[in-house]
């Protein structure tokens, strides 16, 4: 009852306000998408050809099923992720499948232009379908700091910039930092969260009526929360093939997948119980559980192959499970209030902190194996250097892409419309009760 | 129903059970114990190899299908429900009728690729269920299945054995089978009173989050469906690259044209939920094939075109003139893409080899097998 004179309150609102009412994206989506569509197949027709070399079938289905597993976790996994807005799931998880598709296409030929001279045609194996869905997914996790006031134009043109503004630091570290595909990928939590973040922050409207309409709308249902669940579990089920995908050494492959497979473990125990701990009547908090249990995984994703016992992994997941739950309770109130960033669905403190947690383990590992020998301040910096590139390069392309999208062309909705699948999607029920 | 149901599904179980005595054999893999140095691939290494695959196609039976169904409001434990006790029932029936077809009568061997079969012939019945969703009981869906697979089973051997015809992800033999039987079932049952519509035929906001659980899996897992039974190697290589771009470039489309035909440029749960899948379906006949990956994105799109605008325009239509009420939209999300997956293989093919007509003769059986079946079945209630 309350929600229906809520509602009506709110239509009468709109109504005495006009402007509220979204605007109309019938020309501007299609055309958009169409377009890119349009231009991705007359790019795939003459610049892409199968990998020609034969194939065994062990080889075609192994590489297979970690691409499976990949696109499990980007679908699946981050699309339920942020599912958890009472009015807003159709959107999170529609918009992310949506991304997901866009960002590995156009991710596939950028990674293929980028890796060789130009006018060769870029051979489209599994293997880089995976990178490419790698590289979507970067999209995927910042996309979580926006969703709910961006619309389907505004994503997708995030998509583009973000996916080539990570393939652009991907060659950088290749060259100039000589890292292999697994370190360079590994800062992808890095850079996506304060990617996401500084776009957040050029989005945030702090107007007196929004949060009115955020109270009505962002809070955590039962139902949906359970929806996050599932994602949060996806997640947590294809994390250890994310983390070891990129090796190649067989032996580092397995440590990698032992020590994820800890250290999330170790995170999911520690978060439950520090989010109980932290309550006053010690109770549990399900937005706890569905940030803080990936924490270890992200956090031992940079140094997985290189950490040799897995006590090592399990610290690392203890603490990357302290960081993230006490990220949940402190960073809303003392860092995005202080600066004005809106980041309801925690890509801080779920990928940003615990991802530099990780780098400064790699730092930390690196130079106990090198100590003594000469060149350890050396690679020490270059180290320190490459996370700091992700940071720099994350919040470098994330203001300009936030800048972009504050353009008026996009037809962004209305600041009533935030977290309101009303704005984008078509009821064909009455809208009150859901 | 308390005594007809359990009486005949139990019947059905032990008619099973008989047959499989009869006719069924595992399959002895000599070579595992003789020589295990070997390095020639025994049927063993392909068990292995093939079962993640199988796994795959099995989730979407049973998790894709089941809910995909479920966005309606009151209707989503049948949906579940009844989707697994009819691909429970459906997979040993399919073993059966495709082994026995096969093997002539004889008795034959179950192995990866029979299980995997007995999989697909499932799904036929599937799709067919989201056309009469809703408007039929369990007992109904039992006499279904086994009348669907049979027609199938015939159809497929008809278009594998004969036409020898190529339809590797199944678009014609399956999908488009699948959806025209349903059609002609749903046609048999049209009830004129409900011509206005039932007060619960329509979704709630989660129930449509339940589908979308549905379609994202089917999304996931469509590459291992159109590759599971392709030619190791190269084949299997091409069918999962084709598959996989038809479908993410099946996804643009949809959103797209979802947006250009709703009011002020909104989305519809409806075409979110079923076009982005019709990429997949239409990639189907021609997956394996030597086409580029361009190639398969251009039929993902017109598929995804076709599907939505099957949604807007085609589905209303059927229902108030043809008489025919599809409850899932199944017509737009296999029906059309599966024609339009037989019509691409048959461009495809047009190119250098000479079995044009066996395709073109592929997918008219398939459809023509189905609508008459359907329509035979649907008398039988």
């Amino acid at each position: 009852m309350r929600m229906r004179l809520a509602l009506a309150a709110r239509c009468a609102r709109g109504h005495r306000m006009g402007s509220n009412y979204p605007r109309s994206v019938r020309r501007c989506l299609p055309a958009c998408v169409l377009g890119v569509e349009v231009v991705l197949v007359l790019i795939f027709a003459f610049f892409t050809s199968y990998d020609p070399s034969p194939k065994d079938q062990k080889m075609v289905l192994g590489a297979y099923q970690v691409l499976q597993d990949f696109t499990i976790a980007a679908a699946l996994g981050l699309g339920f992720l942020t599912s958890y807005w009472r009015r807003h799931s159709w959107s999170s998880v529609a918009f992310n499948l949506f991304m997901l598709a866009l960002g590995v296409q156009w991710a596939v030929l950028l990674d293929g232009f980028l890796s060789q001279p130009f006018p060769r045609k870029v051979t489209i194996n599994l293997s880089s379908i995976r990178l490419a869905t790698m590289s979507a997914m970067s999209v995927l996790i910042s996309a979580g700091t926006i969703l709910g006031r961006a619309n389907l134009v505004q994503l997708s043109v995030m998509v583009l910039v973000e996916v080539t503004a990570f393939g652009a630091m991907r060659l950088t570290y290749k060259q100039v930092f000589n890292l292999d595909d697994h370190r360079s990928m590994m800062h992808i939590h890095v850079f996506a969260a304060y990617f996401g973040l500084a776009v957040a922050w050029c989005h945030s409207s702090p107007l007196p009526q929004q949060k009115e309409v955020q109270e009505e709308n962002v809070p955590v249902s039962r139902s949906t929360s359970m929806f996050a669940m599932l994602g949060t579990l996806f997640l947590w089920m294809c994390w250890p093939s994310f983390n070891s995908a990129l090796l190649d050494i067989a032996n580092e492959k397995k440590n990698a997948v032992f020590n994820t497979y800890y250290a999330l473990a170790v995170s999911t125990v520690t978060a439950t119980s520090v989010s109980a701990l932290i309550h006053h009547q010690g109770k549990i908090n399900m937005i706890d559980i569905h940030n803080a249990v990936l924490a270890g995984g992200v956090a031992v994703g940079a140094s997985c192959h290189l950490i040799s016992s897995p006590w090592i992994a399990m610290v690392l997941g203890l603490l990357a499970g302290l960081i993230s739950v006490g990220g949940v309770r402190c960073l809303p109130v003392c860092f995005n209030r202080v600066l004005g960033i809106q980041d309801q669905s925690g890509v801080h403190y779920t990928f940003g902190l615990p991802g530099l947690l990780g780098g400064f383990t790699y730092m930390v590992l690196i130079m106990l194996q090198a100590s003594g020998k000469p060149r350890a301040g050396y690679v020490m910096l270059i180290d320190a250097g490459a996370l700091s590139f992700a940071l720099a390069m994350g919040l470098g392309s994330g203001f300009l892409t936030g800048f972009l999208l504050k353009l008026r062309i996009w037809r962004a909705p209305p600041v009533v419309k935030h977290f309101d699948d009303q704005a984008f999607w078509e009821f064909p029920h009455l809208a009150a009760g859901f | 129903m308390r005594v007809t149901f359990p009486l005949m599904a139990i019947g059905l179980e032990v008619a099973m059970i008989v047959l499989f005595w009869l006719f069924v054999q595992y399959e002895a893999d000599q070579t595992i114990s003789q020589q295990l140095n070997t390095t020639r691939p025994t049927k063993m290494d392909s068990f292995v190899q093939l079962y993640p695959l199988f796994q795959d196609v099995h989730v979407m039976i049973f998790v894709g299908f089941g809910f995909l169904m479920t966005f309606l409001k009151k209707y989503g434990f049948s949906s579940v429900g009844i989707n697994l006790l009819i691909a429970a029932l459906g997979l040993q029936w399919g073993t059966l009728v495709l082994g026995l077809l096969h093997a002539r009568g004889e008795k034959f061997h179950i192995g990866i690729k029979e299980m995997i079969s007995a999989d697909f012939s499932t799904a036929t019945v599937l799709i067919s269920f989201g056309a009469v969703l809703g408007k039929t009981s369990p007992i109904q869906m039992l006499i279904m299945t086994i009348l669907e697979i049979a027609v199938f089973a015939a159809n497929e051997f008809l278009v594998a054995e004969i036409f020898v015809a190529s339809d590797t992800g199944a678009s014609m033999t399956i999908h488009a089978f699948g959806a025209y039987f349903g059609l002609a079932v749903a046609g048999v049952l049209y009830r004129s009173g409900l011509r206005e519509g039932h007060h619960n035929e329509e979704s709630v906001y989660h129930s449509d989050i339940f589908a979308m659980i549905g379609t994202l899996f089917l999304w996931i897992f469509w590459p291992s469906f159109n590759s599971a039974i392709a030619e190791p190697g190269d084949h299997q290589y091409r069918a999962i690259v084709n598959t996989y771009f038809s479908l993410a470039a099946c996804v643009l489309t949809a959103y797209a044209v979802s947006s250009l035909v709703t009011y002020r440029g909104k989305l519809e749960m409806v075409h979110i939920q079923n076009a982005t899948l019709a990429g997949g379906v239409a990639v189907g006949t021609c997956a394996d094939m030597d086409i580029q990956p361009y190639i398969a994105m251009i039929i993902g799109s017109i598929a995804g075109l076709v599907s939505v605008l099957g949604y807007k325009c085609l589905t209303p239509f059927c229902a108030t003139t043809l008489r025919i009420h599809d409850t899932c939209g199944v017509h737009n999300l296999h029906g059309l893409p599966g024609v339009v997956g037989g019509l691409a293989s048959i461009v495809a093919i047009a190119v250098g080899v000479s079995t044009i007509a066996m395709q073109a003769a592929a997918l008219g059986s398939s459809i023509g097998t189905a609508l008459v079946g359907g329509l035979v079945t649907g008398q039988q209630k």
